[in-house]
C-alpha cells in the first residue's frame, strides 16, 4: 500500500506537466504544479548548443523512424524485389501487389474482423468492470479497496504464459474454445488491472462536493455515479478505452493459445505467414502495415490524451 | 434503508473482483495444482500425482536453468539500454523545450505497434543474405561481407539481437516517464546549482538522477517485469534458436507445453517462474522505493 500512496502525487504531477490542463486528474493539484518553472533551469541557453541538440534530435528521429518506413517501402516492392540480394531501401517499382496478395489470402479479412470484434468486446468488458471498481476504491477508501488495488497490481506481474495454458483448457471445458468471447475474456485479464489503475486516478480528481450535491438533491449513490460523475470523467474513460483496445489489438500469446481457425486474430495470421507459406516477406510486410497504421494514426490524432494516460498508467501501475 | 458506504463500495468492486478471481486466480491455482501431476497431453488421458517430481526435473534440466539465466540476461540488457537511451532522449527533449513537442509525439509511435510486427520487422532487417543492416554496414565499409555478423544465426549474439525490437518498441515509454519526471524538477534548483558552478555531469548525477529516483524506480520495475515476460518478439524472430540460445523462460514453458506435450512439467516451470518474478518485483519495489527520504 505504501507504494501506491507514495506514487500518487508523482502521478498527478507527471500528468500535469506532460498533458497540460487537458487531464482532469491534474486539477486537484493545481497549487503544486510547477509547469514552466524549469524552463529556465534545464532548457539549453546558447544558440550553438541548441543547434547541436536539434541535429542530435534529427539523427535520433531518423534512426527511430527508419525501421517502420523500411517496412512500408518494402510493402510496395514487387514480391521478388522484397527478397533481392543486396536489398534496396526504396522500391525499384512501386506496386500494390503485396497488398493484393496479403488481403486476398484466405482467412486474412476474417482475422481482421475477429481482431476488431475481440478488441471491442474486451474494451467494453474492461470498462464495465473497471469503472464501478475504481469508483468504489477511490470514493470510499475502505481497507478492502486498498487490498483490491494491490491485488490488481500483482496481477500485472503474472506472466501470460503461466495463466494462458490453464485458461485455454478452462475455456475448452465449457465449450468456448476458439471463440472471440473466450479470447476477449483472456485479453481482459490484461487490460482490467490497467483500467482499474487508470480509472482510479481519474476518479481521484473529481471533487467530492459534486456527488454530495447530487445526493442532497435526491440522487441515489448509483444515480450520482451514473448521472454526475461519469459525465465528468468521460475523457478519462476514453483514454482507458484506448488502452484496453490496444492491449487486445496487439496481443499475441493468448490469441495463439486460445484460437484455431474460426476466431484467429491478425497477429496470429501474421505469425503464421512464416510457417504456412514459406517466407512470404512481401505479403507479411503489407499485412503488418495494414494492421499497424490505423493505431499509429489514432495515436497521432489523440496524442495528448494518450500521453496523459500512458504516464498515469506507468507511474501508477 | 440505506446500505452502508462500506457495503456499497464492496458491491461496486465485486464484479471486477469476481472476474479476476475466476480468470486469473483460478487459472493460477490450476497451474500450481497441475505442477504436482504427471499429465498426459491427450485430453482425458491419465493424470498421476507425482509430488515434487516435476520441480526436481525442472531444476535438474539444463534447458530450464539456461532459460532462467537467459531471461535474466535479456531483462538486464533490455532495461539497461532502454534506460540509457530513454534518459538521453528525455534530457534532449527537456533541453529543447516546448518546440520539440511534435517530435515527442512522433517518438511514441513504436508503442502502438504490435510486438509481433516489431519482431518481424527487425527479423527482416537483421536476417542473413537480404537483411538491410548487414548490407548497409557492408556498404559503409564497416563489414567486409554483409553476412559477417549472423545477427540471428550466431548463438553467441542472438540473445542480444532478439532484444533489439523490444528496446526499439519501449524506449519511448521509458523516455515518456522520465520526461514527465524531469518536468517536476524545480527550475530554481538547477539554476542554483549552475550558479554554484556545477557542470553538466555533476548536475546529472548529483541533482537530476537523485531527484528522479522514484520515477526511475517505477519505470525500471514496470519495464523489468515486461521484459522478463517477453515472448512475441523472440518467438517470431528465432523461435528460441539457434541451439536454444535465445530461449527465454516464456518460450521454454510454451514449448514444453505445446511441442513436448508435458503440461505437468510446464506447470512446475511456470510456478517457479511466477514465484521468482513476484519475489524479484517485491524486492525491487521494497529496496528502490524505501529510501526513507520522502514522507
Amino acid at each position: 500500500m505504501r507504494v501506491a500512496e507514495r506514487t500518487r502525487p508523482d502521478a498527478g504531477k507527471a500528468a500535469a506537466v506532460t498533458a497540460g490542463s487537458s487531464v482532469p486528474s491534474t486539477t486537484h493539484e493545481g497549487g503544486r504544479k510547477r509547469r514552466g518553472v524549469n524552463r529556465e533551469g534545464l532548457e539549453a541557453g546558447r544558440r550553438s548548443t541548441r543547434t547541436i541538440l536539434w541535429i542530435l534530435l534529427a539523427a535520433a528521429m531518423v534512426l527511430y523512424g527508419f525501421p517502420f518506413l523500411y517496412l512500408l517501402f518494402t510493402s510496395f516492392k514487387t514480391p521478388i524485389d522484397t527478397i533481392a540480394v543486396p536489398p534496396t531501401v526504396l522500391p525499384k517499382e512501386w506496386t500494390l501487389e503485396n497488398y493484393v496478395n496479403a488481403l486476398g489470402r484466405s482467412g486474412v479479412v476474417a482475422s481482421f474482423i475477429n481482431s476488431i470484434q475481440t478488441a471491442i468486446i474486451s474494451t467494453l468488458l474492461s470498462l464495465v468492470l473497471a469503472i464501478p471498481a475504481a469508483y468504489g476504491i477511490t470514493r470510499y477508501k475502505t481497507p478492502s479497496g486498498r487490498v483490491f488495488i494491490m491485488a490488481a497490481l500483482v496481477t500485472r506481474m503474472v506472466p501470460p504464459v503461466a495463466i494462458g495454458i490453464p485458461l485455454a483448457s478452462m475455456m475448452a471445458s465449457v465449450g468456448m474454445a476458439d471463440t472471440p468471447i473466450a479470447l476477449s475474456i483472456a485479453h481482459t485479464t490484461i487490460s482490467l488491472p490497467l483500467s482499474i489503475w487508470l480509472m482510479s486516478s481519474f476518479f481521484e480528481a473529481v471533487p467530492r462536493d459534486l456527488e454530495e450535491a447530487a445526493t442532497v438533491d435526491g440522487c441515489s449513490r448509483l444515480g450520482a455515479l451514473w448521472r454526475v460523475v461519469i459525465p465528468v470523467v468521460s475523457g478519462g474513460i476514453a483514454v482507458t478505452a484506448i488502452f484496453a483496445f490496444l492491449a487486445s489489438w496487439n496481443e499475441f500469446l493468448f490469441a495463439l493459445l486460445m484460437t484455431a481457425i474460426r476466431s484467429q486474430t491478425t497477429p496470429v495470421v501474421i505469425a503464421n505467414f512464416q510457417t504456412q507459406f514459406g517466407l512470404d516477406w512481401g505479403s507479411m510486410t503489407a499485412l503488418a502495415a495494414v494492421y499497424s497504421i490505423p493505431v499509429i494514426l489514432l495515436t497521432l490524432l489523440l496524442q495528448r490524451k494518450i500521453v496523459a494516460g500512458m504516464t498515469l498508467g506507468a507511474v501508477k501501475g | 434503508m440505506r446500505i452502508s458506504d462500506r457495503r456499497f463500495a464492496l458491491f461496486l468492486m465485486t464484479p471486477a473482483a469476481l472476474f479476476l478471481a475466476v480468470f486469473v486466480a483460478y487459472p493460477l491455482f490450476r497451474l500450481v495444482a497441475d505442477s504436482f501431476f504427471k499429465i498426459s497431453p491427450i485430453a482425458g488421458g491419465p493424470r498421476d500425482f507425482v509430488g515434487f517430481q516435476n520441480y526436481l526435473s525442472a531444476f535438474a534440466s539444463d534447458a530450464f536453468m539456461g532459460a532462467g539465466w537467459r531471461t535474466l540476461a535479456y531483462t538486464v540488457v533490455v532495461v539497461t539500454l532502454e534506460f540509457a537511451l530513454g534518459l538521453g532522449m528525455a534530457l534532449l527533449f527537456t533541453t529543447l523545450g516546448r518546440r520539440s513537442q511534435v517530435w515527442r509525439t512522433v517518438f511514441l509511435y513504436p508503442l502502438m505497434i504490435a510486438p509481433i510486427v516489431a519482431g518481424l520487422l527487425w527479423k527482416f532487417l537483421m536476417i542473413d543474405n537480404f537483411g538491410l543492416i548487414g548490407t548497409l554496414l557492408h556498404q559503409a565499409g564497416i563489414l567486409s561481407n554483409p553476412n559477417q555478423i549472423g545477427w540471428l544465426s550466431d548463438p553467441n549474439i542472438v540473445l542480444f539481437s532478439v532484444a533489439i525490437p523490444d528496446i526499439w518498441l519501449t524506449t519511448s515509454f521509458m523516455c515518456l516517464v522520465l520526461f514527465a519526471g524531469l518536468q517536476n524538477i524545480p527550475g530554481d534548483l538547477i539554476e542554483a546549482a549552475r550558479l554554484d558552478g556545477a557542470r553538466a555531469p555533476a548536475l546529472l548525477f548529483r541533482i537530476i538522477l537523485p531527484l528522479l529516483r522514484p520515477v526511475i524506480a517505477v519505470a525500471l520495475v514496470v519495464r523489468g517485469i515486461d521484459a522478463a515476460r517477453a515472448f512475441d518478439t523472440i518467438l517470431i524472430q528465432t523461435n528460441g534458436g539457434p541451439q536454444s540460445a535465445s530461449e527465454t523462460m516464456s518460450l521454454l514453458i510454451y514449448r514444453t507445453m505445446i511441442r513436448f506435450g508435458d503440461p505437468g512439467l510446464a506447470s512446475a516451470m511456470g510456478t517457479i517462474y511466477l514465484v521468482a518474478m513476484l519475489a524479484v518485483a517485491f524486492f525491487a519495489v521494497a529496496t528502490i522505493w524505501r529510501p526513507g527520504k520522502d514522507s
